[in-house]
């Protein structure tokens, strides 16, 4: 075998595939993160801590027995509801204001940190790593790859697939994106719209707390899982262009290439510094980002 | 021979496939009171965002006292002696109707007034006073715009854009959603600017139209269907079946 | 007359001269009872408060939320830090300082004004995460360390020399140092130069047709931000003796946020008091859990939903009242 290829090998590509599992991984977090963006119009900074809450509550189940397969379906299931409440019982409490971008900002930066001295609270600070629900390894090409991570990939595409599909191409879809488009249109053509907005939040809340499931074996869980992670997801999000389902696809995939590459040649600690710099670069050529906005265009 | 004050030559932009403005050309004499009329989407708010900068025209010009100022943003537009008030009210909600006077008005203050406190110059505040009572506003002057009735607003509005003094004011509908008492004062007051500035002004009510302007210039499309005296514009066959309708 | 937002800047003034006497007092207590950790305590409060101070002339004042802005003071902190080691000088360090974050606030201020609204929040954060990042890669800053055996100064102040290691003399230092900030900001705030950046958060769509170009107010306030932020944060290694990149990140900068919009937004006073009432809370309940967080976060959720003027906004009102009672018609 020629060096370059062993290189490739043993070298490149693990290094690759770590930066596709982390780009899923974003992805599924940044999805909700911009569908309530482009939706409410909201910057969610408690997102983070509603995708530690997924992972939160996934550990609190599997104490008392419950299998990881079924949390997978459960941990979302009990978030929508969650989200609903914070929706209607927080955030339209400041909605209607003037300054809308300000005080919900501001108001869910809040939630964020309660929330986070919660989960210390009741868990502790150490973090805790639950079991890998599949053991074991593939090699492809001769390319090694840890079973779960391969499982993550194949289900993580799988998500945001279907999210993509019911935003552009259901009735649900429609109605959400007409709502995002022009609230009192789609209001005057019978959408419900305080119950879309409500149900919107609720999704990407979800969204947030199933990626929270999903990620927990590999990336552990600890009150601070959603801090580390929330700051790439926002980059994410401004590169792609807030609101926008493709652009988050994008960006994901390009900007953990990114991170991986640097990683590598450069040094893992310059690879947060060059990504920002990315996000901030964007914000100033193109504050709309890659992609335009949710209903737009 | 001096320049007019205002003068458009070819102004055009397009929205897409729509020419919103085609072409319009015109002069606008000193000290008199012109108007622009025409039916809604005739382009006439489009026109005025043209003149004051707010809009880069797509092609022609706009002269300011015989200056090119095609293109400019509207601070500079300001600059060369321009102001303008806006079809919605366009104001500082927060603040008072003194403040809102003030802010308008210390444009008139030196540079070296900038950064020493507001009460170290009298330049603006008298101003203020003066605007305050030709606009019947003296007894609100301590009111958030907010507090104050939709005439008094709209009456502000025209207030805050000549606070600079400016050589050309554009009005955009001062009486829109007026009261018929309110619309008859504005209408007055109007007629009492023109001693000291030229005003170009868009308007809906024909009546009022007829009976303040000393030319009328119409629009139609996008384009100038005609201009004149009131009494032209009345008598003009075009206008009659493209604005007033059948006659 | 008195136009309203004048004596609105007085009533302000009213309040600061109540938070000096009180601290006056409290200065006087921890010197009877030859206390340090509580006037050290205080000191900090007070550090903290002149980063909110700078949060609060963007956010109240010209309308832009800076989620970044312990660049600056970190900057400062640093920098101060930096100028210690090699000269021992107060007036070295505030003056390296200032130049500093003026000419840093201009490069940041070209970049971050690009953009506005909620973007605008996005990028004074994004800008401030790579710098902490930088800093905390750097070798020759100590990286995660931070700066470590910052010698103890004696500042000069013509009359007399107060020592940094004095709790109660540096307290009063502090004191005079973050008034002067408050007093400088306040009055650029009268002027028709801060009347246009009330203006520009009131409506900024406007302001271009009133002749003015909305980017250099803009762009000033946000240099004076920067420098405030600056100067506070040179105050930082003075007391403690060290810094660390923590007090680049983001944990900063959203202190100073949370405190400013507790205490109340667009009214310099807020950031003061909002700093002593947090600081407070925070060792009060400290001596009782480590959550102070909840407590904090729970406060600061209910000042934005109930409160959107904050403590000291809401008080405010009362003594203009009084004020306008007092003035000679």
């Amino acid at each position: 075998m020629s060096e370059a290829a062993q290189y490739f090998q043993f070298v490149l590509a693990p290094q690759m595939l770590i930066g596709l599992v982390l780009g899923v991984a974003v992805i599924l977090v940044a999805l909700g993160l911009t569908i309530i963006f482009g939706l409410l119009d909201v910057i969610n900074m408690s997102h983070g801590e509603f995708y530690a809450l997924g992972a939160f509550v996934a550990l609190a189940l599997s104490t008392i027995g419950l299998p990881f397969w079924l949390l997978l379906l459960l941990v979302p299931l009990i978030m929508l509801p969650v989200g609903y409440i914070v929706e209607r019982g927080l955030i339209q409490r400041v909605f209607h204001s003037g300054d809308r971008h300000v005080r919900t900002l501001l108001l869910t930066f809040g939630l964020g940190l309660v929330m986070e001295d919660a989960f210390r609270l009741v868990f502790g600070p150490n973090p805790h790593r639950p079991e890998t629900p599949i053991a074991g390894g593939v090699e492809a090409l001769g390319i090694f790859l840890p079973s779960y991570r391969l499982f993550l990939i194949i289900v993580g595409t799988a998500i945001i697939a279907a999210v993509a599909f019911v935003v552009y191409r259901t009735r649900l879809g429609a109605m959400v994106r007409a709502a995002a488009f022009d609230r009192d249109m789609a209001a005057s053509l019978g959408v419900p719209v305080q119950h879309v907005y409500a149900g919107a939040f609720a999704f990407g809340v979800a969204l947030a707390g199933l990626a929270g499931v999903l990620l927990a074996p590999i990336y552990s869980v600890f009150p601070t899982m959603g801090r580390d992670f929330i700051l790439m997801a926002f980059t994410v999000v401004i590169v792609g262009g807030m609101g926008s389902i493709t652009g988050v696809v994008v960006a994901g995939l390009l900007l953990t290439q990114i991170q991986a590459i640097v990683s590598l040649y450069i040094s893992p600690v310059w690879s947060d510094p060059i990504v920002f710099g990315i996000m901030v670069v964007m914000l100033m050529v193109r504050p709309q980002g890659l992609f335009g906005r949710l209903g737009h265009g | 021979m001096t320049a007019p004050v205002l003068e458009t030559r070819d102004l055009s932009i397009n929205f897409g496939g729509l020419r919103a403005v085609d072409q319009v050309s015109f002069t606008v004499e000193r000290n008199r009171i012109t108007t622009v009329i025409g039916p809604n989407g005739a382009g006439k708010s489009t026109l005025f965002n043209l003149i004051s900068g707010a809009l880069r025209p797509r092609n022609g010009q706009v002269l300011i006292e015989g200056v090119d100022c095609t293109g400019r943003p509207p601070y500079r537009m300001q600059a060369a002696g321009l102001a303008r008030s806006f079809q919605i009210t366009n104001l500082f909600d927060e603040l008072t109707v003194a403040e809102n006077l003030r802010l308008a008005a210390q444009i008139l203050e030196p540079v070296s007034m900038a950064w020493r406190p507001v009460r170290a110059s009298g330049v603006a505040q008298a101003r203020v006073d003066e605007l305050l009572e030709r606009f019947g506003l003296a007894d609100k002057a301590r009111y958030i715009v907010g507090e104050l009735s939709h005439g008094e607003q709209r009456r502000l509005e025209v207030a805050v854009a000549l606070a600079c003094k400016p050589k050309v004011l554009l009005l955009d509908e001062p009486t829109q959603g007026m009261s018929h008492g309110d619309t008859r004062d504005t209408a007055e007051l109007i007629k009492t600017l023109a001693a000291d500035v030229t005003v170009l002004l868009i308007e809906h009510d024909i009546g009022l139209v007829m009976s303040l302007s000393d030319h009328v210039i119409v629009m139609h499309q996008g384009q100038k269907l005609a201009e004149g005296t009131p009494a032209d514009v009345r008598a003009n066959k075009a206008v009659q079946t493209a604005y007033f309708g059948h006659t | 007359m008195v136009d309203a937002l004048t004596r609105s800047m007085r009533a302000s003034h009213v309040l600061v001269a109540i938070l000096v006497s009180v601290s006056l007092v409290i200065a006087a207590v921890g010197v009877a009872f030859d206390d340090t950790f509580y006037l050290r305590l205080a000191t900090e409060a007070l550090i903290f408060a002149g980063l909110a101070l700078s949060v609060d002339i963007l956010l109240g004042y010209t309308g832009l939320l800076s989620l970044g802005q312990a660049l600056y003071f970190g900057l400062g902190a640093y920098l101060s830090a930096l100028v210690l080691m090699v000269v021992p000088s107060f007036w070295a360090a505030i003056g390296a300082t200032a130049l500093a974050s003026a000419l840093a606030g201009l490069i940041g201020g070209f970049i971050v004004n690009r953009v506005r609204g909620v973007y605008f929040a996005l990028i004074t954060f994004g800008m401030a995460q790579v710098a902490a990042k930088i800093v905390y890669n750097t070798r020759a800053l100590g990286a995660s360390d931070g700066l470590i055996g910052v010698p103890v100064i004696d500042i000069n102040l013509g009359i007399v020399t107060v020592s940094s290691a004095s709790p109660a003399g540096f307290f009063l230092l502090v004191l005079a140092m973050i008034v002067i900030l408050y007093a400088f900001a306040a009055y650029l705030l009268d002027t028709p130069f801060g009347r246009l950046l009330i203006a520009l958060r009131a409506n900024e769509a406007r302001i271009p047709f009133l002749g003015y170009r909305t980017m250099t107010p803009r762009l000033a306030a946000y240099v004076l931000a920067a420098m405030i932020a600056g100067l506070s944060g040179a105050l930082y290694p003075m007391l403690r003796g060290f810094v660390s990149p923590e007090l680049m990140f983001f944990e900063t900068s959203g202190n100073a946020v949370i405190t400013v919009v507790t205490g109340g937004a667009g009214i310099l006073v807020g950031a003061l008091y909002g700093s002593a009432l947090l600081t407070l809370l925070k060792s009060v309940i400290g001596s009782y859990t480590v959550h102070h967080l909840i407590v904090i976060g729970v406060l600061f959720m209910g000042a934005v939903i109930f409160l959107p003027k904050g403590m000291m906004g809401s008080i405010r009102p009362a003594i203009e009242r009084m004020l306008a009672r007092r003035e000679p018609k």
